[in-house]
């Protein structure tokens, strides 16, 4: 099963998987990522790269992975790829602290 | 040298696989368990990526069914009944029984079965070579990807390791040929990337549409099999437009005024009608090739499965020198690097301790072998696998599984799963995983070697491929020191350290390192043939194959170092179309049995058999599909996700059907890898595939197969 971004990614917005996928297949929205599930190779090179850990192989969610693999897929047909490093958002730091991953 | 293992730990290991891509792997070892593997981000190619089939490996070591002990047959051959053993019991049965059987019959009567289940330096191609060489047993020729191949290259272009991978970032214009990189050699993607974001077109031909194909801008999709009136055709349009690069092949190439007479007939509305390529594409398909300079073509290994497929690379290897892609970095043809690399091969395989005239087997053969269908003297009473799962990869599976049933065979497996064809064994050996044990690899998609260092011991009482023949070695009475070097000492005496491409390359680096490029130019000025020196007999581009005069052959890499015995049959010394055997567009008559040309390409998640036994892997490739263009479905009733029948004269099999453009007219997809043990029909795609072999290197022809699709 794909890769997809969980909501550990809103308001954060780290890119160092952006820059890790080989495949480009990451769609930003203002506020966090997205996978497109389509376009995922399985490589699982982002996994660890996540300062938050927001990125899982769909395989490994107990419950709700249909529903993330949709949400992903949704929101990657609207919006456009991001395929280069950009700065987390302001909020990012404050946010993985209260995520302690 | 005995090593420590650490408790805890980042141990810097090596994938595998018989996967182009060779990446360097970071284990994670916590408590003397392994907890994780990711990729290596230093390492310049691999870049920190895995892929869907390695990225959980620990899954492998751990996983419930994993081979543990020795077992011995307790029910049926095929049963799966099995109960545990010592290893001296399963070392001395086996002593006993070969022993036996060499007195009866000779040393022949036994054969080895292998190839790239584990593809390292010390465990992989070449392990068993000198203990079977010098056992005397039957040559196997193990012509499983890319021999039919790299028999055409090396009679075009020499064993070169040809463009670097690496270098593709500076292509101006990318063609691959025959090669599902997004699934099969994904690392090489961010190079091709790179390429396309500086503005070079990408051109896919494959009959499949497929995750790569997605990304092109030209996907062209000839019928299976007719790639060579494809290439053919671009060499008469090079030639008649005056693209030719008039310097480059004065200097560097012999046989253009023959290749060109030759070619004349090819014209693009041949190739039109062969592969159904539309004519004005494929005149400025070779324009378009010639011009933008540097191109690069990059080929798979599914090119050489057909009738023709050796002469499709030979004509392909022609293309480069044609239009003078060779100058420069980014340009030339990508096929096996591994030639790159000072590998002594005479020491892997030991053919000096062979028995001279030892008969050779093809290993696509192994069903008739073991049936009496090659009218062996001595038939074959001992089978040894080890490093590959002949029931899911070879031909003509129920013939096989007839020939592994046979009562007076006594097989032995080294595996680490009780694969389909384990479950035949009378014995069964347990074999480590890559994270239990140490090689050194090198790479067939890539220039750097890559150390793979034991991160922890090995479950149950599983060993090494290399600890598997030191112990076979012992008890054969083989005496020879050679027999019981350790693994450290193999990997030192299986390279030249010596070589040009070593220099400043030692062990202790690649201790630290984990991985080291060759000593090669950097790949942006990186053109290895920009001045010819191409190793060929004549240091040419050979268009007309002087070696041609000696026939049919495979390189002796691919058997056991073997010289003997080669086919010979007569080969053109000028690249030719031979159409498909099979699934041609001549089959697809009205009324013709079998119909359909039917293809088998590797799944995402597996490689071949390898993770189809895993729940990850399943969850993305789930069951076996058959997909199938809309126009072939409606006309046989089938609708996406019916069960169908898969058949042909050989055997069938049942698949889930899936009605979509992956497939085009006339040709069905069922791609391969899952265990017969799953499988609804107790068969899988090999076993509609053919013995025959393709026009050079033992090549096997399982794009070059004609089946019929019914309604399960």
């Amino acid at each position: 099963m794909p890769h997809v971004v969980t909501d550990a990614c809103t308001a954060c917005r780290y890119t160092e998987c952006v820059a890790i996928c080989p495949v480009d297949c990451f769609h930003a929205a203002d506020d966090r990522l997205y996978i497109d599930p389509d376009g995922c190779i399985d490589c699982a090179a982002c996994v660890p790269v996540c300062p938050v850990k927001a990125i899982v192989d769909a395989f490994d969610l107990a419950t709700g992975s249909e529903e993330l693999i949709a949400l992903n897929r949704q929101r990657s047909r609207e919006l456009p790829v991001i395929d280069g490093k950009s700065a987390p958002l302001p909020t990012a730091e404050a946010r993985r602290q209260s995520l302690n991953p | 040298m005995t090593r420590t293992l650490a408790h805890d730990a980042t141990v810097l290991g090596a994938c595998p696989h018989d996967c182009p891509d060779t990446c360097s792997m970071l284990v994670k070892v916590a408590q003397g368990k392994v907890t994780g593997v990711q990729g290596n981000p230093a390492h310049p190619f691999t870049k920190g990526r895995l892929c869907a089939k390695t990225s959980h490996y620990q899954e492998r070591v751990y996983h419930p069914e994993r081979l543990l002990y020795p077992m011995r047959r307790s029910g049926p051959k095929g049963s799966g009944a099995f109960e545990r053993i010592s290893w001296d019991e399963a070392l001395a049965t086996i002593g006993e029984r070969w022993r036996a059987i060499i007195e009866a019959d000779g040393p022949t009567a036994i054969l080895p079965y292998s190839y790239l289940g584990t593809q390292g330096i010390v465990n992989g191609l070449t392990v068993g070579d000198p203990f079977f060489n010098k056992l005397g047993a039957t040559i196997s020729e193990r012509t499983f990807c890319d021999s039919g191949a790299s028999t055409a290259y090396v009679m075009t272009v020499g064993p070169t390791p040809g463009m670097d991978p690496e270098s593709l970032a500076h292509s101006r214009f990318i063609i691959l040929w025959a090669c599902n990189v997004l699934s099969t050699n994904a690392h090489l993607w961010p190079f091709i990337d790179q390429a396309r974001k500086n503005g070079a077109k990408l051109v896919v031909i494959d009959p499949v549409r497929t995750g790569t194909t997605a990304m092109a801008d030209l996907h062209l999709r000839p019928r299976p099999g007719t790639d060579a009136a494809l290439a053919l055709a671009m060499i008469h349009v090079i030639i008649r437009e005056g693209l030719v690069d008039r310097d480059y092949v004065d200097r560097h190439t012999i046989g253009f005024d023959e290749l060109s007479a030759h070619v004349a007939p090819y014209t693009p509305e041949f190739a039109a009608a062969e592969t159904g390529i539309d004519a004005g594409i494929i005149w400025s398909l070779a324009r378009d090739y010639a011009s933008a300079q540097p191109s690069a073509i990059r080929i798979g290994v599914a090119i050489e499965r057909s009738a023709g497929g050796g002469q499709v690379v030979r004509a392909i290897a022609c293309l480069p020198a044609l239009v003078g892609a060779w100058r420069r970095p980014g340009g030339g043809l990508l096929q096996l690097p591994l030639w790159a690399f000072p590998v002594r091969w005479d020491h892997l395989h030991r053919a000096d301790l062979a028995t001279p005239g030892t008969r050779v087997i093809n290993q696509w053969k192994l069903g008739a072998a073991l049936t009496g269908g090659l009218k062996l003297d001595p038939p074959i009473r001992a089978l040894f696998v080890y490093n590959s799962n002949p029931l899911v990869v070879a031909p003509d599976q129920l013939r096989l599984k007839e020939g592994l049933a046979r009562e007076g065979l006594f097989t032995v497996v080294s595996e680490q799963f009780i694969t389909d064809t384990a479950r035949y064994a009378d014995l069964l050996l347990p074999a480590t995983t890559q994270v239990e044990q140490d090689d050194l690899m090198f790479s067939w998609g890539h220039l750097y070697l890559t150390l793979n260092r034991q991160a922890v011991v090995p479950q149950g009482e599983a060993i090494s491929n290399a600890e598997l023949f030191r112990r076979l070695a012992a008890v054969m009475g083989f005496d020879d020191p050679f027999f019981q070097r350790s693994d450290d000492t193999i990997l030192r005496e299986s390279l030249d350290w010596d070589a040009p491409t070593m220099q400043g390359i030692s062990m202790e680096r690649l201790e630290k390192q984990g991985y080291a490029r060759l000593n090669l130019p950097a790949a942006d000025v990186y053109a290895p043939h920009a001045e010819g020196g191409f190793p060929t007999p004549s240091g040419m581009v050979e268009m007309k194959a002087s070696m041609a005069a000696g026939g049919n052959f495979v390189l002796p890499t691919f058997r056991q170092g073997s010289h003997e015995h080669q086919s010979g049959t007569p080969v053109p010394a000028l690249p030719t179309y031979t159409p498909p055997r099979e699934s041609g567009i001549r089959e697809a008559v009205p009324g013709a049995r079998h119909p359909l040309a039917m293809m088998s390409p590797k799944s995402h998640s597996f490689l071949n058999s390898t993770y189809a036994n895993h729940r990850r892997q399943l969850a993305r490739d789930r069951e076996q599909r058959l997909y199938m263009h809309p126009l072939d479905a409606e006309a046989r009733g089938i609708r996406s996700d019916d069960l169908v029948r898969v058949k042909n004269d050989r055997g069938a099999f049942v698949a889930v059907a899936k009605v979509g453009d992956e497939a085009m007219p006339g040709v069905v997809v069922a791609p391969m890898g899952y265990w017969i043990a799953g499988s609804r029909a107790q068969a899988t795609p090999a076993a509609l595939n053919p013995t025959a072999l393709g026009d050079l290197g033992g090549a096997p022809t399982f794009s070059d197969n004609a089946v019929e699709v019914e309604r399960a």
